[in-house]
């Protein structure tokens, strides 16, 4: 059984008269474990087609299932509950909070999560995460006082606190010199293998992509292929 | 600091991040709370005194010679001595009208500063100990004895203005020394500032002839009718029926001070509205402010996981932080202005009744709940509003 069924999704945006179908009759299956890219052009519907599929927003017709579950039938606390436990995501715009430091950044999931965290932890999973992305003397630094890149890394190693079953990542290295995005990318994949965490991953990068397990492209809110 | 990363600290920060705003938002509350509480104590205060004013005569009637009853008003509510006389026989036929139970009477005996006696400007009262139902029970201390001759007790002003404050000094009153034997209550009227004595001491005092009256003259009677009885055929069978009286209802003795207490009240519930409405406005401009500005915030924190009632939490810890610290210093601001104000205001100067501990601790549990209040109703839509926003709309506006 597939970790995530995407059955002929629909997402519309009512601009005026005009209906824009952001994504369009969308099917995917993913495999626990998978590592996918999704690529296309510019407005294509790729954020709107991981934003689906995390949950952070509805379909309008269609159905996405995580485990046999279909998220769509969830109510808004179980929605936020999947959010919190399955899904770890790398937004494509800046999404650190300004008035936490760094430390605080990584715990902020983890005040959602259910039951008493143990504050020993998360602390420490957050130290150790936030030396993964190489940002070790920067921990309780504000996001002001980093560079993009580096507000980057930050926001990549807080989509791992949750310990994750899937990591939703739209273009996490857009903005990341060569060397570093190299680094993310090695990182990410040993998640994928040492972990079994599952990535989907839209990404500009074709290098990247080929490193993937499998390419998914996108065009005018369609799979290309579908 | 470190380990202690909560959503509550999260809340606090939120308010350290606009210091300005927040102390905008605490000064409104803290204005409204102040004048709620300010409201309460002048009106609790002022209520719980016309009460004791009007129970403290005891009296349902006054009887005072035709055409005084404006002077006996103004002995029983200001302190403005005056005198005015009748025979005492009219006390028996006072007595003898139908549906009258209890009657009593007293003799006003004005003094003027320095020409007599050695007591400030004050009225001497003459009472009859046998029937008096009227001046004993606001002793102290009980007495325990008859006045004798020669003995006076005093009205709280009285003792205060002697600087006897307790009993057993000496004054002298109309050529003769009088021992102060006991204090009475406060009362709030022009009773506060006399000297009580013994209307056997009054021949006395004719000797001396330092005073004008004729022997055998009353200025004031006290009727108290039977229970069930129409206060109103009573008190018009005694006008018909001595034509030489005027008779005053217990109850209008007040009026005017009561008429001028309820429109300062007004004022005051006037003010106490204006500025509930102002604190409402400024905290739901203040609050959507704050939504807009976290629009991107919360959205995050929906996606990263939070529960609408996360979101909620986070904002009710500001709003109710916010509520208790602007409650707080408005329920001491307001204490405060009432205490000032009983000092220097001449109307609560003189009320008799001041409120207890307790009463003061009830108002400011009232403050702290309508100031917290006020602030939690203001905030409540901009804040709902926001939790319902979908994460993905949120996240992308920049
Ligand atoms: N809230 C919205 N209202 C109307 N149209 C929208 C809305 N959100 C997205 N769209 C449209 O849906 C389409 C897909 O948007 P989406 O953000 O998924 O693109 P994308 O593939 O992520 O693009 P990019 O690579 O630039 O990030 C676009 O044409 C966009 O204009
Ligand atoms: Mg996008």
């Amino acid at each position: 059984m597939a970790q995530i069924i995407v059955q002929n999704v629909t997402k519309a945006y009512q601009v005026g008269a005009q209906t824009i179908n952001a994504v369009s009759s969308v099917s995917l299956s993913v495999e626990r474990g998978d590592f996918i890219s999704i690529v296309g052009h510019s407005g294509s519907g790729k954020t709107t087609l991981l934003s689906l599929i995390g949950g952070i927003t509805n379909p309008s017709s269609g159905s996405i299932s995580f485990e046999d579950r279909d998220i769509s039938s969830l109510t808004s606390d179980q929605l936020s509950e999947y959010r919190n436990e399955k899904i770890g995501f790398m937004f494509q715009f800046a999404s650190l909070l300004p008035l936490l430091t760094v430390r605080e950044n990584l715990l902020l999931p983890t005040l959602f999560s259910k039951g008493e965290p143990s504050r020993e932890e998360p602390s420490s999973k957050a130290i150790d995460l936030i030396r993964m992305v190489g940002l070790a003397d920067k921990i309780e630094a504000y996001p002001s006082q980093l560079s993009g890149g580096q507000q980057r890394r930050v926001a990549i190693a807080r989509a791992f606190m949750n310990r994750p079953d899937v990591i939703l990542a739209d273009e996490p290295t857009g903005d990341l010199d060569e060397d570093t995005e190299r680094d993310m990318m090695n990182f990410f994949l040993l998640m994928n293998r040492d972990a079994g965490i599952t990535f989907i991953m839209v990404t500009h990068n074709s290098d990247l992509a080929k490193r993937s397990h499998r390419v998914i492209r996108m065009q005018q809110g369609s799979i290309l292929g579908q | 600091m470190s380990d202690q990363f909560t959503l509550n600290s999260m809340a606090l920060r939120n308010l350290r991040r606009r210091p300005l705003r927040t102390a905008i938002l605490i000064a409104a509350l803290t204005l409204m709370v102040s004048a709620l509480v300010f409201a309460l104590s002048f009106v609790m205060r002022v209520n719980a005194s016309i009460r004791l004013t009007s129970e403290r005569l005891g009296a349902d009637l006054l009887i005072v010679p035709t055409g005084s009853r404006g002077s006996a008003e103004d002995i029983l509510v200001e302190n403005r001595a005056t005198s005015f006389y009748m025979d005492r026989s009219l006390v028996d036929r006072v007595r003898k009208i139908e549906g009258v139970d209890k009657v009593s009477y007293q003799t006003y005996l004005v003094t003027l500063t320095g020409l007599c006696c050695s007591v400030p400007s004050s009225m001497v009262v003459a009472f009859d100990q046998d029937s008096d139902f009227v001046v004993t029970p606001w002793l102290k201390e009980k007495l325990g004895r008859r006045l004798k001759k020669g003995e006076a007790i005093v009205g709280s002003e009285s003792a205060f203005n002697i600087n006897l404050g307790l009993v057993e000094v000496d004054a002298m009153l109309f050529g003769s020394v009088f021992r102060m034997v006991g204090v009475l209550d406060k009362t709030g009227t022009g009773l506060d500032t006399a000297v009580f004595i013994s209307d056997e001491n009054i021949d006395d005092i004719l000797k001396n002839g330092k005073m004008t009256i004729k022997a055998g003259q009353v200025s004031v009677i006290f009727a108290r009718i039977k229970k069930g009885e129409d206060l109103y055929k009573v008190m018009s069978d005694i006008e018909n029926s001595i034509i030489e009286v005027d008779v005053v209802m217990r109850r209008d003795v007040n009026k005017g001070l009561i008429s001028t207490l309820g429109d300062i009240s007004k004022i005051f519930y006037l003010t106490l509205i204006l500025s509930t409405a102002l604190s409402l406005f400024l905290v739901w401009a203040i609050f959507t402010a704050i939504a807009n500005e976290r629009t991107r915030e919360v959205g995050i924190m929906r996606a990263l996981g939070a529960k609408e009632k996360d979101v909620i939490n986070v904002f009710l810890v500001e709003v109710l932080v916010l509520g208790v610290i602007g409650s707080i210093i408005g329920i001491m601001a307001g204490t405060a202005l009432s205490l000032v104000m009983a000092k220097t205001f001449s109307i609560l100067k003189n009320l008799p009744v001041d409120l207890t501990v307790l009463t003061r601790v009830g108002i400011g549990a009232a403050g702290l709940a309508f100031g917290t209040g006020v602030c939690a109703l203001g905030a409540l839509f901009p804040v709902q509003r926001l939790k319902k926003l979908e994460p993905l709309f949120v996240i992308k506006q920049e």
